[in-house]
């Protein structure tokens, strides 16, 4: 059974102009044990959909989806208490832009400390329950590769780097041993040392400890290294899943195919200074969305029937949801 | 259908108009504008509005109640004072007096206080802490206080309580011009420009003051209250205006020697100077706010 | 035949400074030389802190080095004189948002280096607006919008039309597409090359990105706390580095691309 099963979620802002569909019919499946990749460019709404599922969506937003369920319990109709309560011991996020998402008046060691809840320290006395977090936290933080623990537990998050503020996040995360992490986008801004660090390290958890990750992000290097299956957002809409191998060797969107070619280090035979591939136009903003398929007036196959939003087909368990997939060019050859 | 929106064109207004926008969705703030825009009228058409001169007083006519009353008269429509001068007119022309007389002060102290604030934001060192912490320091003390001290000074009249105001008001203005001036002065396009040759003088006009609009105009909203209050405060006082002109600190104090008898002649130029400052306050404020969702946005 | 640009022995020392409570250590950079021909492409790599945003400074103008000199077509260039060399030499900032000034018009924005730098008139002016607003792919409409209008490529772009109105010999760009969405960046990568081809620009560009500087850079230069540890062809560098800092980048850049 999956973990987290999302079928078409839809999630509608209020606008000046009337309802806006920021997520259209999205679905996302994340398996026990497996790294799934989120990619989008800025505006594909795959922070809302992190937001969605940990349920920070303000009151007057409109969520509707066909199923969205943690182990085979609905989420939407779940009440707050419930709720909160899967975040609190099953699902864990750590955010990008470490260092904002600590509080700067405590140090690492009390926050880590505090995060611990109090069901899992025993002992009789306070001193003994102190002693007991304090073994907890450094060994949590050798876990996550952060040998000296007596520099970092008495620091502040103004004195640490980013690298460090990440590993120190992914520990408090693993606080309540959780079964899914969700990472927003935590390499972002950084540099290719520590961010390889970073992604080392989240692969090494998947392995030791089982654990399943949402990868959130828009560097396609990143998650092309880490992940087992890639989800492609635009604009809010489901473009094309499918296990990485795949989706590298073929992808059948033109948008997928467009987002790995803007990437110069996947081609090798890209000839130095030779142009590269590259939708025409910018990203629509959330108020001029087009109708049908969002990426209609940048794609260099839209035809007419792109004014109806394609269905998600599938090729054996790879989806796409586009009227021209880049398959029929092959079968015609 | 009230908003049918065929064609989704793109809008994206000009700061300014974005400004207005968000300053309109604010019906309380509108108000207070329209309000504004009434006084700001009798200031420009006071003498046209007017029924009779307001010095001119009366022999026949003392102290005669309000038209509402039921020894009031219609000729008179806000009744007549101690002397038989018409209070209707005479209200005009305090508002003309006294609101007028607040917009000039506080355009001469913007113009002073900006020159200077620019000054001390783009110029580092000595120059620029001097310029700081005195004017902080002065900034401590009430405004009101600073331009009794200075009337004490100079003497009482209303040239001189002009003056004192005036010097009052520009700490704020070069307070805040001075914040702005460094803010800016550390973002990128600044320093482009300078990478581009720009002098001084062409940063500040060109760079700078183009984002500065916004918070001149919510300071002057702000000084204004402040200077309004000021003179009708050192017209009460006796300091600033002198009796026989229509000023409505002074014709306050004025009313106040006859308040058990006609106690519409102090109730009508105070309520004038609480809904002016009232709708200059609610205007501020409004813009203040339209500014700070323009920014969230 | 002289280079477009010689830097020779090119060094920075910032003093130990702060307050007496606080004291900043020093930064320095040691002294660096390199040279760029017309139509080539100068890429400098290095962590955050190394000095490579300094360099971009100090080429520009921005801060002073504290020794060394810099050759423009063999006149050296004075510290003084910012005209001459913000004429030929022109920098593109990292963040396209906060080097535009958000309250005037583009036109406005554009005609600013004009105006303080020729003595063309008021309809040269805008015809040369114009003719560089085309030249990046924007309309002669975008003259009238303000920053907030535009999307990220959009104001990429205007920088970029900011930095190329003077019809100059060398840009340098400080991260350029750290901030743009992969689908955008390509347009601008493309768009730097074709005008570097066309108009024989030396291009001096300050990034991390490794996939990006394999692909449009000529030669690179490594920093690592302010010295130069290696430069080089590109091709030789990211093929077989001779340094060790210089091997670590190839192999953090070869894991990510390398699939699992």
């Amino acid at each position: 059974m999956a973990l987290l099963d999302i079928k078409n979620l839809t999630l509608e802002i209020d606008g000046s102009s009337g309802w806006m569909k920021a997520l259209d019919k999205v679905s996302l499946r994340i398996e026990e044990g497996e790294i799934r990749a989120l990619v989008g460019e800025s505006g594909s709404g795959k922070s809302l959909i992190v937001r969605a599922v940990v349920g920070a969506i303000p009151e007057h937003w409109r969520v509707t989806a066909d199923r969205m369920t943690w182990k085979g319990k609905d989420l939407l109709t779940m009440s707050q208490i419930e709720r909160r309560k899967i975040m609190r011991s099953e699902i864990a996020v750590i955010f990008q832009n470490p260092l904002l998402s600590l509080d700067p008046s405590a140090t690492l060691g009390e926050q880590l400390m505090e995060s611990i809840p109090g069901n899992l320290v025993s002992g009789r006395w306070f001193w003994q329950r102190t002693k007991k977090r304090r073994e907890m936290a450094i060994k949590l933080l050798h876990k996550v590769g952060i040998k000296e623990h007596k520099k970092y537990l008495g620091a502040y998050p103004h004195q640490i780097a980013d690298d460090i503020g990440q590993k120190f996040l992914i520990a408090c995360a693993l606080v309540s041993s959780p079964r899914l992490l969700i990472a927003d986008d935590p390499t972002r801004g950084m540099e290719i040392t520590t961010k390889t660090q970073i992604l080392k390290l989240l692969t090494r958890l998947n392995k030791t400890r089982n654990l399943s990750i949402l990868f959130v992000s828009h560097d396609l290097l990143a998650i092309s290294s880490m992940s087992d299956r890639m989800t492609v957002l635009y604009c809010g809409q489901t473009v094309e899943d499918g296990k990485m191998s795949q989706l590298r060797k073929r992808p059948l969107h033109p948008y997928t195919k467009a987002l790995l070619d803007s990437a110069p280090s996947f081609r090798k035979d890209l000839a130095p200074k030779s142009p590269l591939a590259a939708l025409d136009g910018t990203i629509p903003t959330l108020q001029h969305l087009p109708i049908g398929c969002r990426l209609g007036p940048r794609c260099p196959r839209a035809q007419k029937e792109c004014v109806r939003t394609p269905e998600l087909r599938h090729v054996q368990d790879h989806f796409y949801s586009c009227h021209f997939p880049l398959i029929r060019e092959r079968e015609k050859q | 259908m009230a908003n049918l929106n065929m064609y989704q064109e793109e809008f994206h207004p000009s700061p300014l108009v974005h400004t207005w926008l968000e300053f309109r969705k604010s019906h309380i703030a509108v108000l207070g504008l329209w309000v504004l825009a009434f006084f700001i009228s009798m200031v420009i058409f006071g003498p046209l509005i007017a029924p009779f001169d307001p010095l001119m007083q009366n022999p026949n006519a003392f102290l005669i109640e309000p038209a509402w009353d039921a020894n009031g008269s219609i000729r008179h429509v806000f009744g007549t004072d101690s002397i038989g001068r018409d209070l209707l007119s005479r209200l005009i022309y305090g508002c003309r007096m006294t609101l007028g007389l607040s917009i000039l002060l506080v355009f001469l102290s913007m113009l002073v206080g900006v020159a200077i604030g620019a000054i001390a934001g783009m110029s580092r060192g000595v120059r620029s802490s001097i310029l700081n912490h005195l004017l902080d320091s002065i900034m401590a003390v009430p405004t009101l206080l600073i331009a009794i001290v200075i009337v004490g000074i100079l003497g009482v009249g209303l040239v001189n309580s002009m003056w004192a105001i005036s010097l009052a008001l520009i700490p704020q203005f070069v307070h805040n011009t001075r914040e702005v001036v460094r803010a800016e002065m550390q973002k990128e396009y600044v320093l482009a420009s300078q990478l581009d040759g720009a002098r001084r003088f062409h940063l500040f006009f060109y760079c700078i003051l183009p984002n500065m609009y916004e918070m001149l105009v919510v300071q002057c909203t702000m000084a204004l209250s402040v200077a309004i209050l000021d003179v009708t405060a050192l017209g009460f006082l006796g300091l600033g205006a002198q009796p026989p002109s229509p000023e409505l600190g002074t014709m306050l104090s004025e009313g106040l020697k006859v308040a058990y008898k006609s106690p519409w002649s102090i109730a009508l130029p105070g309520s004038a100077i609480f809904l002016m400052v009232l709708s200059i306050n609610v205007v501020g404020d409004g813009l203040r706010s339209a500014l700070r969702n323009r920014l969230s946005h | 035949m002289t280079a477009l640009l010689n830097v020779e022995e090119l060094s920075f020392i910032q003093k130990p400074g702060g307050s007496w409570f606080k004291k900043v250590s020093g930064f320095q950079l040691e002294p660096l030389s390199f040279s760029l021909n017309a139509g080539e492409t100068l890429a400098i790599v290095g962590e955050n802190g190394s000095g490579k945003s300094l360099i971009g400074k100090l080429l520009v103008g921005a801060a002073k080095p504290t020794s060394g000199n810099i050759y423009l077509n063999g006149q050296k260039l004075s510290e003084r004189n910012l005209k001459q060399r913000c004429l030929s030499i022109r920098m593109i900032f990292q963040h396209s948002n906060e080097s535009l000034n958000p309250g005037i018009t583009v036109a406005k924005i554009l005609e600013e280096p004009l105006l303080l730098n020729t003595q063309l008139s008021q309809p040269d002016r805008l015809k040369k607006i114009d003719e560089t607003l085309n030249l990046v792919g924007l309309l002669s409409e975008h003259m009238f919008f303000y920053r907030h209008m535009l999307s990220d490529g959009q104001r990429q772009r205007l920088a970029l039309a900011k930095a190329l109105i003077l019809n100059p010999q060398i840009i340098v760009a400080d991260e350029p597409f750290a901030a743009l969405d992969p689908s955008v960046r390509s347009q601008t990568i493309n768009l730097i090359m074709k005008l570097q081809q066309d108009l024989g620009l030396g291009f001096i560009f300050i990034s991390h990105n490794l996939g990006i500087v394999r692909h449009i850079s000529d030669r690179v230069l490594i920093l690592q706390n302010g010295k130069v540890v290696e430069k080089g062809k590109t091709d030789a560098i990211f093929n077989w580095p001779n340094n060790e800092y210089t091997e670590k980048l190839m192999k953090s850049h070869q894991s990510l691309v390398t699939p699992k």
